[in-house]
């Protein structure tokens, strides 16, 4: 194992790659609470006559957070499944090499969904258009600034801002991974996850 | 040039929507020699309205029918057709969205939406199904009614006294049966092939709302046909909406019929009980959509 | 096919499936000509965990932990055990009665064989029973979650087929039993065959004070069922109740449970809730890419000129139906193969709409307990650390027992109609 200086790229990726695991640690138990929470207030103003119009949005909006935050979670804790029929009957070497292939899947993935995120969100025509939704609306046709959510009447932008920040955490961690993986650094343990033991996948 | 087209609604296979969708990609084919033609993708294949609206916007989607309700939530001036009280009974519904004025309001969908709106189709007036007895409006005060979380509904039937509660369509008929809510509303369509006439004791005709569709082209597809194509298209649209309608209003008193042989009532709510609901609702819309002002001008004639 | 090639090549490089999936979506549309479909990409992500019925996964995982931490499901199996316990395979048969009491709960299989795997592998492990087998029978166990009412995807099935709701949840009621009983007789055939472990014999009075000692356990399924009865909350709410009920049984009475555990609970619930729903958002994109290539549409014309009379139409669609659902979860199956199917089945061979939805709704289930996607097997092996191949191949009698059932049903409509008036 290389020893690895302090202030090299790559430990530069393995630290943001852990501070991000450590927000998305935080994130996913709230998110939790605040479903249940939620979930449980809607019981009982329904059942006192004072339904919550908002509440199943916010509730499935929620699960929409939970579900990207948490992908890119598993992607570090190497949680996902995966089909191991081939890989765990080759040699140790190129088992290796398919490990390095699959996590670098992993980035290519993370990288592609900027893309199409950039794309979508288009930053740089926002920002051309002077941060101006019904603006960049008339020169694009991409309505997306000018959109609200049914129930909780908030711009729609704002909750999909899950995918941007899904596809670049996706992308740190698996870089994160695939340095592991060449073995240009040592293993990280994640801190705080008391998971049980999963040798099934990856 | 030839061309395949990509329709996607929401509604499932059989509803009146998607017959009308078949129709018109099968007279657009035939009209044209089988030049155009026309993939229908249905049941939210392609994605729920958003999604179909933002792959409208794109280009990737070529056609959609989209409820008001959709186009509302984005511009206000549209959501004004889905105001209560307008007109008052499917038959009126069904030249009102042919007049010009409900054809006009689809002036501001290039600008606000990125489509180019070719005519309106329908549903019919939506009733109230309850599990308590109600003879009028003033039995809904206190009401847990679900109702389509449109803004325009919610205000509505927050004005009538009663807590409008989302539910998802496919649990409405559960949380009426266990009783999560005490009633809910739909049109009759629907509700017949739900049945939830089987878990209420009573049918209140409001002949308040109604829950058209607009048959939209994608304005970036649009820009790309030429003249005589989206001539052609607009009126095939057109004639296969027509049909729509008047089968939707044709059907209705079989549809009633059916409901009067259920076992449970099915009464009408009386005329005059209307007036204070209405300006009480018109407070908070006529600002927002001024246009109302004249729908209900136009909606007073038929 | 430059979709299904890529999908395959990159699956068997051990790529995390969900990733398969989404990165099959971006090479079709880049293979299809149509770029501008990458703008509309995150939103079909997205899209495909927009949905209110998911929210029952979280919630019902959270239970499962909740249950777990206060020692309550240990004393639910204590209870069983009393009752079924000492016959050969006993702890075989309490997966199975556990699985089909809590299927009248829970409307998703993923969810069910989340939490039951974490129950009942960890039980039988204990007993002597192989890991492998016992989280493949209770993945099994957990395609009756489906079946038996309530059942999200039979809900989802009648709004997109038109039906009565009411009616498609009775029509799976008797192939649901028909299914528990024949699971049953594969457990007495293969307990004898290898030989399962019989629990420690129980005097009458110990089985009584047993069941007297565990009976407050009942409480949290009262309350999820009270709750849904009463009018209080759907099937998704009753779980956040329920979950609130074996926090206080296990805090006040098996005295197991601390709230301080509780954000350790939340967090595993989430991830392992995250794992099952990004495969539910990356299966959404793939089969919305799949529909935009009219892929499921060209697969109906081809059936429809190869079945002549609807018994072979039947057959040929549990075959298809089967290797869909190898690859693609039961919802966003639903989505899929319905709107073709249906109106092939109802219009040119008068096939009951509620007969068909059974046979598909079974259909797809199986479908998640086959190779190479296996949803059931995966959610299982996540638990419980079990090998998803290995775990095919031992519970292979199961997957037997269940093609039988669905020919039964082919052969047979009158099966899933006859409770239904
Ligand atoms: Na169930
Ligand atoms: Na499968």
């Amino acid at each position: 194992m290389p020893d690895v200086p302090a202030f090299s790229a790559r430990r530069i990726v393995v630290n943001a790659s852990s501070a991000l695991l450590a927000c998305e640690r935080i994130a996913l138990m709230g998110l939790m609470y605040l479903l249940t929470g939620l979930i449980l207030v809607n019981v009982v103003t329904r059942y006192s006559h004072f339904p919550i119009y908002w509440i199943d949005e916010s509730a499935v909006y929620c699960v929409v957070w939970l579900t990207f935050i948490g992908a890119s979670a598993m992607t570090r804790l190497r949680l996902d499944f995966a089909v191991t029929m081939l890989t765990e009957r080759l040699s140790l070497r190129h088992q290796k090499i398919a490990k390095v292939i699959s996590t670098g899947l992993v980035v290519v993935f993370g990288v592609a969904l900027i893309i199409t995120c950039v794309l979508w969100m288009d930053p740089i025509g926002l920002a051309r258009a002077g941060f101006d939704g019904r603006k960049l609306a008339a020169e694009t046709f991409n309505f997306l600034y000018t959109e609200h959510t049914q129930t909780l009447n908030w711009p729609t932008w704002v909750l999909y801002l899950t995918l941007p920040i899904f596809a670049v955490s996706m992308t740190v961690h698996g870089l994160a991974n695939l340095l592991e993986d060449l073995e240009l650094v040592p293993r990280t343990p994640p801190k705080g996850f008391a998971l049980s033991e999963l040798d099934g996948v990856n | 040039q030839a061309k395949e087209f990509r329709l996607g609604l929401i509604t499932p296979n059989g509803h009146s929507w998607n017959k009308a969708a078949l129709k018109f990609g099968d007279d657009l084919k035939a009209a044209t020699s089988g030049r155009l033609t026309l993939t229908v993708f249905h049941s939210g294949q392609l994605g729920n309205e958003p999604a179909m609206m933002q792959q409208l916007q794109s280009g990737a989607l070529d056609m959609g029918f989209i409820q008001a309700a959709e186009l509302g939530s984005r511009v206000p001036h549209i959501a004004a057709i889905n105001a209560p009280y307008i007109v008052r009974s499917t038959p009126a519904v069904a030249k009102f969205v042919r007049h010009p004025a409900a054809i006009k309001l689809f002036d501001v969908l290039p600008q606000e939406t990125g489509t180019i709106g070719l005519g309106w189709g329908i549903t019919g007036m939506r009733a109230v199904f309850s599990s308590k007895d109600l003879n009028s409006l003033a039995d809904i005060r206190g009401m847990k009614l679900r109702i389509n979380p449109t803004p325009v509904y919610r205000d509505f039937y927050s004005s009538l006294g009663a807590a409008p509660t989302p539910i998802p369509t496919p649990q409405v008929f559960d949380a009426m049966a266990n009783g999560q809510v005490d009633g809910l509303e739909a049109d009759l369509e629907f509700s017949w092939n739900q049945r939830f006439d089987k878990v209420s004791k009573v049918i209140l005709q409001m002949n308040a709302v109604f829950m058209p569709m607009a048959a939209v082209v994608s304005g970036r597809v649009w820009q790309s046909l030429s003249a005589a194509d989206r001539e052609l298209i607009a009126k095939t649209v057109k004639s296969t909406l027509d049909a729509q309608i008047d089968e939707l209003a044709g059907n209705e008193p079989t549809l009633i019929e059916n409901f009067r042989n259920a076992p449970i009532p099915i009464r009408q709510v009386p005329a005059g009980d209307t007036e204070a609901v209405i300006a009480e609702f018109d407070k908070i819309w006529l600002p927002k959509a001024p246009v109302l002002a004249e729908l209900r001008k136009v909606g007073a004639t038929l | 096919m430059i979709t299904s090639a890529a999908f395959v090549a990159i699956m068997l490089v051990g790529v995390p499936i969900g990733l398969c999936l989404c990165l099959a979506g971006l090479v079709y549309i880049a293979a299809s000509g149509n770029p501008v479909l990458f703008q509309s990409y995150p939103l079909q992500l997205f899209g495909g965990v927009d949905s209110y019925g998911l929210i029952a996964i979280p919630l019902f995982i959270l239970i499962g932990e909740i249950m777990n931490g206060g020692g309550i499901t240990r004393r639910i199996v204590d209870m069983a055990m009393a009752f079924v316990g000492s016959l050969k395979g006993g702890l075989a048969y309490v997966n199975i009665l556990a699985n089909m009491f809590i299927s009248s709960i829970l409307g998703s299989a993923t969810a069910q064989v989340a939490i039951m795997a974490q129950i009942m592998v960890p039980e039988m492990e204990k007993k002597g029973y192989d890991k492998t087998f016992a989280a493949g029978l209770t993945a099994y166990g957990g395609m009756l979650g489906p079946i038996i009412p309530p059942s999200v995807m039979f809900v989802v099935y009648s709004v997109l087929a038109q039906v009565s709701v009411s009616d498609m949840l009775i029509a799976g009621i008797v192939p649901g039993v028909i299914l528990t009983v024949m699971f049953c007789l594969v457990i007495a055939l293969m307990g004898y065959v290898y030989n399962y472990p019989r629990a420690d014999y129980q005097t009458p009075r110990q089985r009584v004070a047993t069941i007297l000692r565990t009976s407050p356990t009942l409480l949290i399924p009262i309350v999820i069922v009270g709750t849904i009865l009463g009018g209080l909350a759907n099937a998704t709410e009753s779980a956040a109740v329920g979950a609130v009920a074996a926090a206080l049984v296990g805090k006040f009475w098996t005295k197991e449970f601390e709230f301080g555990q509780l954000p350790q609970m939340m967090l595993r619930s989430a991830i392992y809730s995250a794992i099952v729903l990004f495969l539910v958002a990356a299966a959404a994109v793939f089969s919305w890419v799949l529909i935009f290539g009219k892929v499921p549409q060209e697969t109906a014309g081809w059936i429809q000129s190869a079945a002549k009379d609807p018994v072979s139409f039947m057959l040929i669609c549990n075959v298809i139906l089967l290797v869909i659902g190898t690859v693609i979860d039961g919802i966003p199956g639903l989505i899929m193969t319905v709107p073709i199917l249906l109106p092939v089945a109802t219009e040119v061979y008068h096939i009951d709409p509620r007969h068909f939805g059974v046979v598909i709704v079974i259909n797809l289930v199986l479908g998640l307990l086959s190779p190479p996607v296996g949803l059931c097997f995966f959610v299982a092996a996540a638990v419980t650390g079990a090998k998803p191949g290995k775990m095919f191949m031992v519970t292979l009698p199961f997957f037997v027992i269940s093609c039988v059932l669905l020919v039964l049903l082919s052969l047979y409509p009158s099966l899933s109609l006859i409770l239904i008036k």
